[in-house]
Order: structure tokens, then sequence, then C-alpha cells
């Protein structure tokens, strides 16, 4: 299982393959949370918000490569991008165990994957070097077995994502 | 003392962690403060209130190893309308974990928002065991820290404080372990609910 998630419309042909999934979030409707913890202590594993949301960390859970494809803003995801990372804590418990030594929280049903990130908009080294530490973090309490980071212009992101696509397609 | 702007950017401000946090620093401080949460407040009004201010304390949740939505938001509004006035901008940050570290990107991305604004940074605190340490017997520990970031602030003297529960790690996951029990229990679920491996209902084959 493949997804990917994207802060921008993309043209791309992901054939009839039913593993490969685009979800398109400028075109979702998902709130922001709300930091209830609802979905750790009143409906463990479903978000209480009952909005496009809860069809999109399910999915990313089962996927064992993901791509995400979002401006940089900060050194981290632009909004849509972030809104739905937020959202997606239902694939965790409330409860914590250590990782590398650190404290992070245990794992729901969830793939270890490989992720790719299609990250455009940086506007120097520095928010680059930002990001990448960001992702870092990110792969510890998103199960990245593996991770890329592809820093591109605005004009590249269909021909980076077009490029992964394509390699999904013949594996 | 000069009138500091406090801005909670939890996205649960009225119930929040950050709030309590932000009180704590308000009694440290002393002097003039305005709190302003950034979940309701129009960012007009919080560019209009920064033009009154050299101060300005940023109180947040780590969220996903970042700022959280009410924060980005913010930041993406002030870039566009940016006030005339660049305040010195500290940072008190919590996360539910018990390594303040975990904080450190967070900090750092409020860092290049001061940069890109052409504001000073000020000064920061990041308290790991966030969730739980103001009610816990280590309490005394933030307020502590919060003390001392607040001198900090004040004398213009930017610093880089930690805080969190002075337990082991192992002692820390029992003692989570406990809290978040607790919390479900509250709410008539078991541990064995919610340590469920189902999402949405189901497990992935
Ligand atoms: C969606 C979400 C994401 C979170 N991400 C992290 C995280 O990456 N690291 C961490 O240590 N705590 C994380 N937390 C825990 C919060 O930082 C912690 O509970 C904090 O005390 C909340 O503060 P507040 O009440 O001021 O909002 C997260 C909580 C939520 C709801």
């Amino acid at each position: 299982m493949k997804t990917i998630l994207t802060d921008r419309p993309l043209s791309l042909d992901l054939g009839d393959r039913e593993d490969l999934v685009c979800f398109d979030l400028s075109r979702m409707r998902i709130a922001p949370c709300v930091g209830c913890f609802g979905c750790w202590t009143r409906t463990p594993g479903s978000c209480v918000i009952r909005d496009d949301a809860v069809k999109v960390y399910p999915r990313l859970a089962e996927s064992d490569t993901v791509l995400y494809v979002s401006r940089v803003r900060y050194g981290g995801y632009d909004l849509p991008v972030k809104i739905m990372l937020d959202r997606a804590i239902p694939v965790q418990q409330a409860f914590i165990r250590l990782l590398d030594g650190e404290t992070h929280h245990v794992q729901r049903s969830v793939v270890p994957k490989r992720a790719v990130i299609v990250a455009y908009g940086a506007r120097d080294r520095e928010e680059e070097d930002l990001f990448r530490r960001l992702v870092a973090r990110n792969a510890k309490n998103m199960s990245f077995a593996h991770y890329e980071i592809r820093f591109t212009g605005e004009e590249q992101v269909e021909a980076a994502v077009r490029q992964e696509v394509e390699a999904w397609k013949r594996s | 003392m000069e009138k500091i702007l406090i801005l909670n950017g939890s996205p649960r401000a009225p119930r929040s962690n950050s709030k309590r946090y932000g009180a704590l620093f308000d009694r440290a401080w002393g002097g003039e403060s305005e709190t302003m949460d950034l979940l309701r407040a129009d960012p007009g009004a919080v560019a209009e209130r920064l033009e009154t201010v050299s101060r300005v304390l940023l109180v947040f949740p780590l969220y996903a190893d970042a700022v959280p939505v009410p924060v980005l938001r913010t930041f993406q509004a002030l870039e566009e309308r940016p006030p005339k006035n660049r305040p010195t901008l500290s940072v008190l940050v919590n996360c539910g974990f018990l390594e303040p570290e975990q904080c450190d990107v967070a900090v750092d991305m409020a860092a290049l928002f001061c940069k890109q604004m052409g504001w000073p940074m000020g000064s920061v605190l990041e308290i790991g065991s966030g969730e739980a340490i103001l009610d816990s017997p280590f309490r005394f520990l933030a307020a502590w820290k919060i003390k001392a970031l607040a001198r900090a602030v004040a004398a213009d003297r930017p610093r880089r404080l930690k805080a969190a529960m002075p337990v082991s790690k192992a002692f820390f996951l029992k003692a989570s372990t406990r809290y978040w029990l607790a919390y479900g229990a509250r709410h008539g679920v078991t541990g064995e609910e919610m340590a469920t491996m189902e999402i949405e209902g189901q497990r992935p084959s």
C-alpha cells in the first residue's frame, strides 16, 4: 500500500492500481486537532472529529510507503500537511515506551514505512536544515524506517512526484 | 516593569497547560501583562497589540515535533501584514514527553520566524513532561524555571532554559501509564480498550 499526501493538486496517472492512493488535502475538509485526547482516552483509535481526516490516517497507518508533498514554512510543513499530521495521532496509543533511549508513544497497527518528502519553497539552506531535523524527529513518531527528503522549487514538484510514482508502478 | 504580551498558542487554549504556564509566568513577571489566545484572536488584533509592546512571550505545546497550528497560522498572518514594531520574542514551550530537547526544532522554527521578520529572539524555556508536571510534586521546579525565564526576559538577557521531572525514564514510563489510565477511567474507558491496536475499528492486514 502506497499513499500520497499533497498540499496542492497534482496531475498524476496512478493507473487502476488500488494499492496507490493520492489524497489532495487542498480539496479535503480537515479541521485542526483540538487537543482533546479523545482518540486515546474516549474512543481509542478514532478521532472525535468526523471529517475527511478519518479516511486518511488509517490509510497512512497501513501504507508501507508514503509520499508527502508540502511547501516549507519556517522549517516545517505548511498548514495542509501539518493539520493532517496532527490529526493522525489516533494511530498511536496514549501509553509511552522507550525508543532509541527517548520517550515516545506506543504505535497501534502501524506498518513501518519508507517516506519520501517532496519539500518545496524553502528559502535557504538554514530552512532546509531545520526541515531535515524536523523529519528526523517525525521519523520516530511516525514509524519511518527510512526516509528521503527532496527539496525542489515549486515548478519541479510535479516532476519530482512523477519520478517517484513511476518507480512505484514498476515495483 | 514594562508591559509584556503573552500569546497562548495552544489548540485548546481555554483549558490548556499553556494557559497555566502563562499564568505562572504572569505571576513571576509582576508587571503589566496582556494575554491573547491565538486560537480565537483575530491576527489583525494580534498585530495591533504587537505595536504596543517591546516584549512578547509565546507559550505553546509541541505538536508533532513542531509548532501547533494556531502558532503557524499567526506566523503566516504576521508575515503577510507585518507590524512596524519589532518586539523581542521569548518562548515557553511544553511537550508531553520527558525530554525537553524534543522541543528544540519547534523553538528553532520560532527563531527562524524571528529572523525572517527581523525580530530579536529572546529567552527560551522548554518544559518536558509538561502535560503532567504541574499536577505532580515537581510543580515547584516548573514554577522555579518560569521565574528564571521571567527574570531573563525582564533583563533582556537571552537564556535557554529547560525543565522536566527529575525522574528516571523507567519511572516516567510507569507514572505516565498511571496518568493515562486515570484519564481513560474518567471516561469509563479501560486500559485494555485504550491499548487497542485497531484504528477506526480496523486492524490493518
Ligand atoms: C496532536 C498532538 C500532537 C502532539 N505532539 C507531541 C509531540 O510531538 N511531542 C510531545 O512531546 N508531545 C506532543 N503532544 C503533547 C502535548 O505537547 C502536551 O500534551 C502538552 O502538555 C499540551 O499542552 P497544552 O495543554 O498547552 O495544549 C501532542 C499532543 C497532541 C494533541
